[in-house]
């Protein structure tokens, strides 16, 4: 099961090329091809150039993509880490205003990542009772709500706090040819991520807790520290987010981050990682990522309405979840008329 | 089989078609349109969408130049009414407008949404920012691009723009709340402020221009100021020291409340109360319109606040300016913008600001027009 994704639109045995491109990680790289021919001949500055330049304020979001990958395969959800990358953001941003150097403030900014993830997973897997979007919205508040009393008392006012020290992280800024750093950087995390997620123990664990948990218990899989490995990889992964994000805004407010939890699982959902667990993988989460970010960047230089591009993917989000059933009902329909 | 890649296929292209219909529904597109027939990449035939994008303006204005207006959020009638302006005064002179509205109101969604006029390529940009540092290192960007920034309405950190369009300034505001006081008491009797928060930045300043003013001209020497009351912008702790006022001043005559939340309260207090103390101040005119009105019944003859068209429009006429390099955006530099008159670049606390004009006065002649716009 490990692997295969979570939705399928075909019903041709495993293996051999055509299965490869008619499955739903194949449709989307197809889509992927079609989003960026659709861009260059909407937009004349549809460049390689311009379009690395613009990518690194959303590919900041999509280092929580691959953590969010794993809870949702889990079968759980966590829908705080928004917020977890204000607070780690604002508390980076605190420390090197206090006079933190550099490297320290990138760790500092991890780290606060890293414990948020790890209450999370404290909460989430000593009272398993509690359902986890229920944990995690009194987490998200709860970090939000610490980030605007540090604002108060230490920001520059108005619920801002901006980082006073910019060299560091205009280096992280910095692009290698067209390519900027997050970009590298994006591409190492998910192939490491992907690797764990299909081809270790740890990530068929993980398969079998979100395919049926007490099956798992009683195989001998240590669910709950399982789940809370999970945890505390998406919140170290949200405090990389932060950190990126920094180098966009060289500092915190309180809406930072603001909507970044539905926008990760919406593009993990568009991938084919099923919410209800179990089913799924990250090579589609991560091609859908790449789709969502080159089309608001391609009708975004169109300046066509950001409200309606956000219908778009909406559209697009909910068409993705439709065609397997689509696709399914045109095949009952051939068998009958064929009987 | 061949169903599915169908599916799949399908998929692409209704996305691709939705996409291109909606380009047609987008605001002004300043892109050449160099192969549009091209797009929704040829897949399926499923097409009205496209001739509607076919009949879009296909490239930029002769004059060449594109000029963005980033706004600080949809839906906001008074970003709608600035962004009007804006593009009054330039389509006015045969120049190409973008306007943009970020996702949401934060400087998160701003970002991206300058990113993509960076990369179009436009001459200058107009923004009105959601915070003072955040978009600090997008704005360094674009400047290094070769495009004009500046501010209206809310400032970025001066850096990173070149000149910013204030609405009123400090002076200006003082001055015209205290003619307003002069005018309402008759020149002589007793009138007091209520303010919003003790350590408001703009209210302290405003009423520091207003004492400096009545004690620089004897023309002031027979009002006198007896309490600067705070309200905190709350509207109950408003109404409590409007209260307060009322009945530690017997023979106040006016009062003068320079913050929107304020000036409401005290509306409503004194109109309830049928007060014979009057009222004026900075407010909304949405709020203020049932309280406004020469005769007895209503408590507030008139009030002021920035008019928001002419801002963008002031913002249009700067755009222009600072793109044909008529002016730098050095102190001193001067231009005319337009049937608004001459403007001239002031250094204000170290940065270079070109300030609107004297508040917008909102009376009973002019409330209604005004009161469903903002």
């Amino acid at each position: 099961m490990a692997g295969k994704s979570g939705r399928e639109i075909s019903a041709v045995p495993e293996n051999g090329l055509k299965s490869k491109i008619l499955s739903w990680e194949g449709a989307l790289v197809l889509i992927l091809i079609a989003v960026n021919i659709l861009g260059v001949s909407i937009s004349p500055n549809y460049t390689a150039n311009n379009v690395f330049r613009e990518m690194p304020r959303y590919l900041a979001e999509t280092f929580m993509l691959f953590g969010m990958g794993y809870i949702l395969v889990l079968g759980d959800i966590d829908i705080s880490v928004g917020a977890l990358v204000c607070l780690s953001g604002t508390i980076a941003v605190l420390a090197s205003n206090a006079g933190a150097p550099f490297i320290l403030t990138v760790l500092i900014c991890l780290l606060v990542g890293l414990l948020g993830g790890m209450l999370n997973g404290i909460i989430a897997t000593k009272f398993t009772e509690l359902p986890t979007m229920i944990v995690t919205l009194g987490t998200q508040i709860i970090f939000r709500g610490i980030a605007e009393v540090l604002f108060e008392t230490w920001g520059n006012g108005g619920g801002t706090a901006s980082m006073a020290d910019t060299k560091g992280l205009m280096l992280l800024a910095k692009r290698i040819g067209p390519f900027p750093i997050a970009f590298f950087c994006v591409i190492i995390v998910g192939a490491v991520m992907i690797t764990i997620l299909a081809k270790t123990t740890f990530g068929r664990k993980i398969y079998a807790i979100g395919s049926n948990k007490t099956a798992a218990y009683y195989a001998g899989i240590e669910v709950e520290r399982i789940r809370f490995i999970c945890y505390s990889i998406l919140g170290l992964l949200a405090g990389v987010c932060a950190l990126f994000l920094l180098t966009a805004t060289f500092g915190s407010n309180t809406t930072t981050g603001q909507g970044f939890e539905m926008e990760v699982i919406a593009m993990c959902v568009f991938g084919g990682i099923a919410t209800t667990g179990g089913k799924g993988n990250l090579i589609g989460g991560f091609i859908a990522a790449f789709i969502i970010v080159c089309l608001r960047i391609a009708l975004g230089q169109r300046n066509i309405n950001t409200q309606l591009i956000l219908v778009i993917i909406g559209l697009m989000l909910i068409v993705s979840v439709l065609v397997p059933s689509i696709s399914s009902a045109l095949a009952a329909r051939k068998k009958k008329r064929s009987a | 089989m061949k169903r599915k890649l169908l599916s799949v296929l399908m998929t692409a292209a209704v996305c691709a078609s939705l996409m291109a219909g909606c380009a047609a529904a987008g605001t002004a597109a300043p892109a050449a349109d160099a192969a549009p027939a091209k797009e929704a990449a040829a897949e399926e035939a499923e097409a009205p969408a496209e001739e509607a994008a076919d009949a879009e303006a296909p490239a930029a204005d002769a004059s060449g130049a594109t000029y963005a207006l980033v706004t600080k959020s949809a839906g906001n009638p008074f970003m709608e009414r600035m962004a009007s302006g804006f593009q009054e005064a330039i389509e006015g002179a045969g120049g190409t407008v973008v306007i943009q509205n970020p996702e949401s109101a934060t400087p998160d969604a701003q970002i991206p949404v300058i990113q993509s006029l960076i990369s179009q390529g436009v001459s200058s940009i107009a923004v009105d920012g959601n915070d003072a540092n955040a978009l600090s290192a997008v704005l360094a960007e674009a400047k290094d691009a070769g495009i004009k920034i500046l501010t209206l309405d809310s400032d970025v950190a001066p850096d990173s723009r070149t000149v910013y369009c204030n609405q009123a300034g400090v002076q200006q505001i003082g001055q015209t709340l205290m003619d307003a006081v002069y005018d309402l008491t008759g020149g002589e009797g007793q009138y007091a402020i209520l303010s919003a928060t003790s350590q408001a930045t703009n209210q302290n300043a405003w009423i520091d221009a207003m004492k400096a003013i009545s004690e620089a001209d004897s023309k002031y020497a027979k009002i006198e100021l007896v309490e600067v009351a705070y309200g905190d912008d709350e509207p109950q702790k408003s109404t409590d020291q409007t209260q307060a006022l009322l009945q530690n001043y017997p023979d106040l005559k006016v009062i003068c409340a320079p913050t929107t939340v304020g000036i409401a309260a005290a509306a409503k207090v004194l109109q309830d109360q049928g007060s014979s103390v009057k009222l004026t101040g900075l407010g909304l005119p949405s709020e203020m319109a049932e309280y406004i009105g020469d005769d007895d019944a209503h408590s507030c003859p008139y009030m002021y606040l920035w008019n928001p068209i002419d801002l963008g429009r002031l913002a249009g006429y700067t755009s222009m300016a600072l793109v044909d390099g008529s002016i730098t955006g050095a102190a001193g530099d001067s231009f005319t913008a337009g049937d608004l008159g001459d403007y001239t670049i002031e250094e204000i606390d170290g940065s270079t600001q070109i300030i609107l004009g004297p508040p917008f006065k909102f009376d009973p002649s002019n409330i209604d027009d005004w009161k469903t716009v903002y």
